[in-house]
Parts: structure tokens; sequence; C-alpha cells
């Protein structure tokens, strides 16, 4: 892989114009990144995950090259019909449009004027693959006191290509008392393609982001989303996952609460009916006092699927008064389905509120009795436990209209 | 027997107790009424050493000056609080919790501690008294108690202590008529010329089997009106509206 | 000595015992373990069996992956054996015992004297590499049941030891397992046959002595069909401002129907305040349920040693097995635990519940790891974890990582954690009723912990409990 990947880096460094200073920076996250290579269970953090291997066996070998200077042609039918949105479309990790025209002009400033920065505060082999090969990246300034209007829709599209790394990353920053809400969907029309997704979220005081993460499009791909969030005092963050459509999709979210009475909360959904493996791994990161987190992951696995919770919570001793709660929950509908979870609190401060709780199994079977005795058939009573399983994730969504998208998308529409 | 003398308490800069002044003698009832959030659970709290609270003025109890005792220190000099609410303590088992608490307070006094025979007959004895059934007391600390249970076994904790100074804090809240006299009874039998009470309560109805001595009206940290067990009967045909 | 005994009043099992010793060379090599083999008069397979760990030993590394970091130890500067001078040979008659080793256990408040013995309770005492008397043995023998060191084990009933020794923790397991099937000096072997339940509890009570000195020893208990047994260990050792390694390995095998209770009170010596020496306890304990309806439950209180590292786990291969785990882990000071267990659920219908309750003060670490693995073909099987954890002071830390696999459809997995600390309201109402702020935490921290706690043979268990409360002296206020 070495010669292969540093060939199609040369290529990308001659049909781009990075600085030179970027230039360099990026050899050395190229270099970085051949040390390590793609992540495997030896890493705790892969410990369920084998990408490597994943890589390997669903994928072969990967061709690093893009060709940013050419532009591909959109395709506007896959955009979200009866939502009004602003859009940022993505196709084979190329930006080919970027629309805010339901916004004020000068409330959302978007440039794509920035060096790479060599020490990033996270960091792990995938990221440091990014940063080497990614064109380009924007940053999106959400302007102080701005609300934006109409939610952003991030399309990632993926076209006529095979076996490729696909790498790209946006970075946003919430100023002071503004508030932006994001549906990040993928949509492939490709096969076997790593894509490796990189966010940076900087909310300052007082700011609210939500950012509603959607693969639901059956694909044969494999992915990985890393969203780093760091957060000012009373900033909220929600972030929801809906993991069903790709091959295989690991989304890993960092929070690091830095400002007083800052919150995260993330929610989760593994709705897996194919042999496909999914991960969500959460850190939550409390670093002063008075903050709070809430994770809740739900999972329905059939199959031969397999899903994976991965959540930390950690609070420093500095953070005293930390309200942290984690609870994660599966339904195993096959013998051949399998769900592993490393629920995992890391504390030191007295006065706080931790827990976590795991739980997996069968449908409950005293529920489907009940049922069936009032008159539904099996697969009836099946299904509407389900819903209702998977219901109460799906109603932490507090943006009602996304909420209704998201209720369509997986059928619990009522 | 207790001095307050321009007590002020304040909680997160709060101020809840202003200028404050009681005077309790050997042997006396007294009993504050007021509405929800005067104060009366915080004095009882602050009376009783607990922390958080922000305090200025002097308590004497038997002439000591109370801010100098821990809570611990207060309670073998005989400060009893039956707590408003009860708490529970999960995995801790009532009737050791009982027993050390008594060894405690007698060791502290240089009394004879009892054995765990001598203990089982005066737990017996008490709960008898007070018709609570023994089978509770091998239960956790207050675990699954109902509320009426909860403020039983403060008094059954008040009748084996013996107390010289018992602080009831809503006692009379959620009990139904039976219990209510049989916590009246318990506290007319502890009743003594050196023992007194402090009775914190809303309603007249307990008043009519504790007989006080003296009633207090306390509005917004400070007590308004003082008088005899009518003032008490008055209170429950106006309300506090008058006083504000 | 003098200095030490001094410092009695805060462990109070500090003291050291003045006998002459036997001892191997220092270092690890072949020369050590064939000189441990000959001086317990090993048979030739025994010896083959330790040479073959020790040339697995060379290919392995030392684990880094546990949370409590140390210094490395220098395996070549280790005594490898150690015992008291005439009870290499293990006298017949406790008669003939050193009377100073006498002398200790019963300050220990383990009298191994015929007319002195606890009721009840059979005790096998290891004095450093060596098991120095066998209580009761006689009246065990009467129903059978086998209670003897393993080194007599190894002489006298070879067949059952070479059968199970190591069929549990296989000498290719990990390093520090590995280093003790290499080394192991002595230990507990008892095997209850069919049928029988064992008229006593039984138990073994480890001391470290001499300084520079691994301990390394072994157990194994066979429990036989339809039979059952209750086994407790206690340990302590004199305080010294050197670390002492303690590498043991405990295999337990039931048979159909058979049941196993194993209870560990832990109290080596922790290290002083400043973290200045103390016990490594790197422990492998593993209990295999192998026949149908088995059962083993591991009981903990752990509050001494520097570092604790040890996960007593259970293999549920039998169908219908239950494996149990109750842990107390208390660290104060600088002290250091990773402890946890580990639940393979392999048979149907298999069952098994976690209750860890861990409480850190000081500058401790502590740290709960955990393994629920539910196989594909371990139908109608389920684990409850509960696992709370209490902190007191903002220097200490508490770590939960539970590890869960569940490959199977018909079974279910529960976990729970929380982590807390003593609340003010908790304490006020304790000490309104007269106790002080440190009765009133030992108090609720029993009550924190009394699920464990009454899992314990009645005799240990308010030995126990009052550990409970001198572990954590002096971490309020
Ligand atoms: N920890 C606290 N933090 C902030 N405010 C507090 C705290 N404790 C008490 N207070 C406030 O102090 C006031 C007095 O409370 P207190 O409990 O003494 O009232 P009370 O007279 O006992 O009322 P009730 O009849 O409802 O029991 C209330 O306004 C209450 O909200
Ligand atoms: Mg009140």
């Amino acid at each position: 892989m070495e010669e292969k990947i540093k060939n199609d880096f040369e290529k990308i460094i001659e049909n781009s114009k990075f600085s030179n200073k970027d230039i360099e920076l990026k050899r050395d996250f190229l270099n970085k990144f051949i040390v390590s290579g793609f992540p495997n269970k030896k890493l705790e953090n892969w410990k369920f995950s084998d990408l490597n291997q994943i890589i390997k066996k669903n994928i072969g070998d990967l061709s690093f090259y893009t060709n940013y200077s050419i532009p591909n042609k959109l395709n506007p039918s896959i955009y979200i019909d009866g939502l009004e949105h602003n859009k940022i479309v993505f196709i084979n990790g190329r930006i080919e449009k970027i629309d805010f025209k339901y916004e004020e002009k000068d409330k959302i400033q978007i440039s794509d004027q920035f060096e790479l920065k060599k020490d990033t505060k996270v960091t792990n082999s995938l990221i440091n693959l990014n940063n080497a090969f990614a064109n380009k990246y924007f940053k999106i300034v959400i302007k102080k006191n701005y609300s934006i209007r109409k939610p952003l829709v991030i399309y990632h599209t993926t076209n006529n290509i095979n076996s490729k790394n696909i790498n790209l990353r946006l970075d946003f920053v919430l100023e002071k008392n503004s508030s932006l809400k994001i549906v990040d969907i993928f949509n492939d029309q490709s096969e076997k393609n790593f894509i490796n997704v990189f966010y940076n979220f900087e909310l300052n005081q007082d700011s609210i982001l939500k950012n509603y993460k959607i693969d639901q499009i059956e694909n044969n791909n494999i992915k990985y989303s890393f969203n780093n969030i760091v957060q000012q005092e009373n900033s909220v963050s929600e972030t929801f996952i809906l993991s069903s459509g790709s091959n295989f999709i690991k989304n890993e979210i960092n929070c690091d609460l830095i400002g007083k009475y800052s919150s995260a909360f993330i929610n989760g959904i593994f709705s897996l009916k194919q042999k496909k493996h999914h991960e969500i791994k959460t850190n939550i990161n409390h670093l002063i006092d008075n903050t709070k987190s809430y994770q809740l992951i739900k999972s329905v696995l059939e199959n031969e699927s397999k899903a994976v919770y991965q959540g930390k919570i950690f609070v420093d001793s500095k953070a005293q008064k930390t309200d942290g709660y984690q609870l994660s929950k599966a339904i195993l509908l096959n013998e051949t389905t399998e769900f592993n979870a490393k629920p995992e609190l890391e504390i030191y401060a007295d006065d706080v509120k931790c827990s976590h709780g795991s739980a997996s199994g069968s449908l409950n079977d005293d529920a489907i009795f009940y049922l069936m005795s009032r008159g539904l058939n099996y697969t009836e009573a099946k299904k509407l436990l389900i819903n209702g399983f998977l219901l109460e994730v799906v109603e932490k969504i507090t943006d009602s209209q996304i909420k209704n998208l998201i209720k369509n998308m997986i059928g619990l529409k009522e | 027997m207790l001095k307050i003398n321009n007590l002020n308490a304040k909680i997160k800069n709060k101020s809840i107790l202003k200028d404050f002044k009681l005077e309790i003698n050997p042997g006396e009832v007294h009993a504050i009424m007021g509405p929800n959030g005067s104060g009366k659970s915080t004095l009882s709290n602050i009376l009783s050493g607990k922390k958080g609270y922000d305090v200025s003025g002097e308590i004497l109890f038997e002439n000591k000056n109370l801010f100098k005792l821990e809570t611990e220190e207060r309670a073998h000099e005989g400060i009893f609080l039956a707590f408003q609410y009860p708490l529970e303590i999960p995995g801790v088992n009532t009737n050791i919790f009982l027993k050390t608490s008594l060894n405690a307070i007698k060791k502290a006094r240089g009394e004879k501690e009892l054995d765990a025979l001598e203990f089982l007959n005066l737990v017996k004895k008490k709960a008898k008294e007070l018709k609570f059934e023994e089978e509770k007391l091998n239960r956790q600390l207050n675990v699954g108690f109902s509320g009426g249970e909860k403020k039983k076994n403060e008094i059954l904790q008040m009748s084996i202590l013996q107390p010289k100074l018992s602080i009831l804090d809503e006692t009379d809240s959620g009990l139904d008529i039976d219990a209510l006299r049989i916590v009246a009874d318990g506290v007319n039998s502890l009743r003594k010329k050196d023992n007194s009470f402090l009775i914190i309560t809303h309603y007249q109805r307990l008043l009519d089997y504790i007989k006080p001595d003296y009633v207090h009206v306390l509005i917004n940290g400070k007590i308004m009106k003082s008088g005899g067990p009518e003032l008490a009967i008055e209170l429950e045909k106006k309300g506090y509206e008058s006083y504000n | 000595m003098k200095k030490e005994i001094e410092n009695l009043k805060e462990y109070k099992y500090g003291f050291t015992t003045d006998v002459e010793n036997i001892r191997a060379p220092k270092g690890l090599n072949e020369d050590t373990i064939k000189f441990i083999s000959e001086i317990k008069k090993e048979p030739k397979w025994m010896l083959e069996w330790r040479l073959k760990a020790f040339e697995r030993l060379k290919k392995l590394k030392e684990p880094n992956w546990q949370k409590p970091k140390y210094p490395k130890i220098d395996y070549q500067d280790l005594y490898y054996y150690s015992a008291p001078k005439n009870a290499s040979s293990k006298p017949k008659d406790i008669k003939d015992l050193d009377p100073k080793i006498l002398e200790t256990y019963k300050k220990l408040g383990i009298p191994l004297e015929e007319q002195k013995r606890l009721n009840g309770i059979a005790v096998d005492a290891v004095f450093d590499s060596v098991s120095v008397a066998t209580t009761f043995k006689e009246k065990l023998n009467d129903v059978g049941v086998i209670f003897c060191s393993i080194s007599e084990a190894i002489q006298k009933h070879p067949n059952l030891v070479k059968k199970y020794l190591g069929s549990v923790i296989p000498i290719t397991d990990h390093y520090f397992a590995t280093l003790n099937s290499a080394v192991f000096t002595d230990g507990s072997f008892v095997y209850i046959p069919e049928g029988v339940r064992c008229p006593m509890e039984l138990s073994t009570y480890f001391r470290i002595n001499a300084s520079q000195t691994g301990q390394f020893e072994r157990t194994l208990i066979i429990a036989d069909k339809g039979s059952y047994v209750s086994y407790l260990e206690g340990c302590t050792a004199p305080m010294r401002d050197e670390n002492q390694l303690h590498a043991a390995n405990v295999e337990l095998i039931a048979l159909d129907d058979a049941e196993i209770k194993y209870s560990t009170v832990q109290n080596w010596y922790p290290g002083d305040e400043d973290g200045k020496g103390g016990i490594y306890n790197f422990v492998t304990k593993r209990g295999l349920c192998k026949g149908t309806n088995s059962k083993i439950s591991w009981t903990q209180v752990e509050t001494g040693s520097a570092i604790t590292w040890k996960y007593p786990s259970c293999i549920l291969k039998g169908d219908n097995s239950i494996g149990e785990f109750y842990s107390i882990a208390i660290t104060n000071n600088h002290q250091k635990a990773d402890t946890g267990t580990k639940m393979i659920h392999l048979g149907k219908n298999t069952k098994s519940k976690i209750i860890s309750k861990g409480i850190s003060a000081g500058l401790s670490d502590m740290t709960y790891r955990g393994l629920v693995d539910i196989s594909s073909k371990a139908n109608n099987s389920s684990n409850y974890t509960q696992c709370d954890s209490l902190l007191m002071g903002n220097k200490c830390g508490a770590h939960t990582v539970p590890y869960i696999k569940n490959k199977n459809s018909k079974s279910n997995v529960a976990h729970e954690a929380t982590t807390s600390k003593i609340s003010e309201d908790q304490l006020h109402y304790c000490q309104q009723r007269g106790l002080n702020s440190e009765e009133a935490v030992g108090l609720i921290v029993n009550g924190f912990c009394k699920e464990v706690l009454q899992q314990l043979p009645m005799e240990f268990a308010v030995e126990a409990q009052k550990l409970v409360g001198i572990s954590l002296e002096g971490s309020v206020g």
C-alpha cells in the first residue's frame, strides 16, 4: 500500500493549488498515517470493529487519488422533497454546491482560505489520512445572535467510483448566541469505497447545534464519520444518528464540555436488516463544573448484522456537579445477530451524578403475548413493539420538522 | 434551655431567617406555624447543625453556644430533630442504625452502652407502644417505608433516644388519625418537666392532642405573633392573610 | 523490626516473623525451577510441566493494557522459593511446627493448635512458599474430602492433579499465569467427592513474610458431581518499603450439579500513606462450570495491596450452569485496583450475576473491568450486572469498563452502573442521631456494600465489615 498511497498523494498535490506550508503539513499527516495504517482491533477504540480487516475483505486495494479540479454533474433528484433547506452538496468528496439561499447574506460567512494546523487536539490515524488527502476544506461561520432559518442539508453523494478512498472535511463556528441545524445525509450510487468524513464544531457561548446524521440508503460502502464538538458556556449540542444503510459505518462523536452549563445530547438508532456491521462511539468529556450529557442508543438487529456501541463519559476532577447519563438497548431478532457494548465511566470528581445502563436481548415475549391476546398477529405485534422501541429515540429530536422527516424514513409515521 | 437571639440565615444569598428570636424553657412546648417557605425547616435544620447556611446571631442550648458544636455533638447534648422528609439509607438495617445511634449518644454522655439483648428489649417495648411493626425494623432504614411509616419511625427513634429538646418538623403531615394519636402519645409520654418540644405544623389538629404552651406565627423568616393555644385556632380559621 | 511494630496501629498485620529461611538462589531460570521441583520431591511429569510453562514464558510479554501502571519488575532480582527452615518438609503434627510460626498465625487470628482451632473451619496455612499446616484433616478424611497442600496432592493424588491442573488456566494463558505455572511453590488442593456436602468451611491463609520474595501459589479445587464446598482465603503481609509480587493461580472445577463458593478477604499490605511499599497482587482466578447445573460463586473483599489486578472468572460450559461474582474493592491513599470478572456463557440456559461495589478515597484509583460474553450457542442465557462506585474526594478516580458481547438473540444481558458520593443529607441524618462523621461514613458504606457482605460466610462477614471501616479511616473530614 505504501508506494501506491505515496504516488496517489503526489498526484493530488500536482493537480491542486495547496500552499507550500499546507503541502508540507499534508505530507506530515501522510507519513503519520503510513506509520499506523488503518486501525485494527488491537487498538482499544477499534476492538469491536477491525477496520483494516473490513477494508481488506470488502474492498481490497484502495486508490487514494481524486482529481478535484474536474466538477461533477449535480443531480437534483436527490434533494429532499417538501423541506425548504440550504444545501451543501459533495459529490465524490468534492464540494459542488454551497447554497444558503434562505439566510441573510452577511450572517453566514463561508471561506476556504484556511491553512491546516499541525496540532489538532483530537487525533487518530483516520484524521491524519483525512488531513493528508482532503481537498481544501471550508469553514462556515454563523454570526453572532443569528439563528439559521432553514436547516442546512449536507448531501454526500458518490457515483461512478470504485475502491476509492474519499476524504472530506468541514469546520463550523457558531458564534455567540447563534444556532445551526444540520441534516447530514448519505446518498451513495457507488460501491466499495471508503469514505472518511471529519467535521469540527466550535460552539461559542449560548449557541445551539442540532446535528442530524442519516445513513439510510442501502449501499456497499465503508464509512467513518468523526465529529468533534467543543462547547463553551451554556451551549447545547444535539446529535442524532440514524445508522442503517451502509455496509459498514462507524460514527464517532467527541464532545468537550469546556464551558459551564453546557450540555450535549446524543441519540442514536441502529436499524440493521442485513449483514452489516455498524458502530457508534461517543466520548463525552466533562471538563468543568455544572455540565450535562445524555446518550440514548437503541438497536434493532436482524440477519447476521452486528452493532457496537462504545460510550465513554469522562469527568475531570474540576467537573463537580456533572450530570451524565447513558443508556443503550438492543433487540436481537435473529440468532445470527450480535450486539456489543462498552459503556465506560472514568470519573475523578466526587459530587457527580453519572450512570450508564445497557441491555440487550430478544423481544419481550410477554408483550408479544399481550398484543396477540388483543387480536394482533405475530408480525403486527412485533412491528408495533419495535416501532415503540425506536420511537422513544426519535421523539428526542427537538426539531419537529426533521423529526417527522426521520419518522417517515424509518416508517414510524402513525 | 434554648435561646435564639437575632438569628439571621441565608442560603445562596437569599435571606431566609431574619433577626429571629425564640426562647424555650425546660418543660415547655412551643408550636410554630407558618406558610410554606416561611423558613420553618430552615430553622430546624440550623438547630440540628446542617451545613450550607450562612448564619449569624446566637443560639444557646443550656448556655452552650450551639454554633461551636458539630451535628453529632448537638445530638449528644440532647437535641433531636424529627425530619420533615426522613431520609432513606439503602443497605443499612434500621435496628442496627438505632443501636449504633443510641450507644453513640450513651457513650458521649458517659453512660453504659446497651448490649444487643438490652437494646432489643427496649426497641420491642417502644415499638409496641407506638404500634410500629417490629418486622419493619429489620428492613433497610426508611427504604420502602410509606410516608406515614417514616414519620412513625422518627418518633420511635425519639422515644428511644430520650432527647431533652425534640424538634418535630411537620411530623403530623401524612399521618392518619390513629397514627396521629400514637405520635401524640409518644410525645406526651416524653413530656416531663425538663424535656421541651418545638413542634412545627400546619394543622391545629395535632395541637388538640399535644397542648402547646406557646404558639408562634412565622412569616417570611420572622415571628409575627406569639400567643397561647388559642392562636392556633384563630390561624386555622383566618389563615395567614392578615399578617402579610 | 521494632519500627515496623510501632506502625502496627495502621496496618495491624504488618509485623515480620524472625525465622530462618531456606531460599532458592535469586533469579528466574531453569535451575530455580529445578530447585523448587527437587526440594518438593516432585515427580518428573511435574517438572516437565513447569519447564514447558517456562519455555512458553520466554516468548510472552508482560501485559500493559491495565490501568494501574507499575515500575518494571526485575524478575531476576527475586527469590522464587523461601521457606522456614524446619518447615520445608511439612511437619506431620502441628505440635512439631516452629513455635514462631504458630505464634504468627495466632497473632493473625488463626490459631492452628488443636484446642484453639476455629470451629467449623479447616485451615491450610501457607507461609511464604510453603504450606505449613492443615487443620481438621482427619475429620475431613472421614467424609472423603481431600484438603491438603498442592505439594502433597502432587505426591498423593497425582491422577487428580494431572487431570485438572492447568485445565482451566492453561500454561499458555498469559504472562503471570504462565509465570506461576513455572514457579508455583505451594497452595491448597481440595477434592470433594461425588454427592458430598463438605461439612465445614475450608480456608487457606496466605502469609508473605520473607523480603524480596515473590509468592506464587496455586490452588486447585475440584467439586465432583453433586458436591458442595465453601472455601475462603485470607491474605496478609508485613509492611516493607519494597513492593512484593504475589502472582497466584486459582482453578476451580465444578462437575454436574456441584457448587463451589469461593470467598476472598484480601488484606495484603497496601503500602504506606505516600504509596511506598505494598504488595502487587496479580492473580489469575478462573472457574469452570464443567457439568450441567453446576455453580461457581466468587465473593471478594479487596482492601489491601498497592496494586490489585484480578478478574475471577467463570466459564459456563455446562448447560444450566450459574456463575456469580460479588465484589467490594476499596482503595485509599495511593492504592490502585483494576478488578472485575469475566462471564463466558457457552452452555444453554446459563446465568450469571455480577455485583460490584467500588469505593475510592484519597489519591487512589479504582477500575471495574468486566466481560460478559454470550456465545451464539448459549440459548436462553442471561446476565445481570450492577456496578456501583462511590468516590470520596476529588483526588481519586473511579473507572467502569464493562465489555458486553451478546451473540444470542434468545439471551438477555442487562448492565447498570452508577457513580455517586455519600450525600450530605445522609451524613447529616446520621450525625443528627449522634454518630460522628467516620461512624456515619462507615455505616453508609457498609450499607452500600451490603449485597456483597451478605454473601460471605458468617464468620468472616463481621471481620470484613470492620475491614471496610478501617480501610477508609481518615478519608472523610
Ligand atoms: N438549598 C436551598 N437552596 C435555595 N433555597 C432554599 C434552599 N433550602 C430552602 N430554600 C428556600 O428557603 C425558603 C424556606 O424554606 P423552608 O424549607 O425553611 O420552608 P418551610 O417553612 O419549612 O416550608 P414548608 O411548610 O413547605 O415545609 C424557601 O423559599 C425555600 O425555597
Ligand atoms: Mg418545611
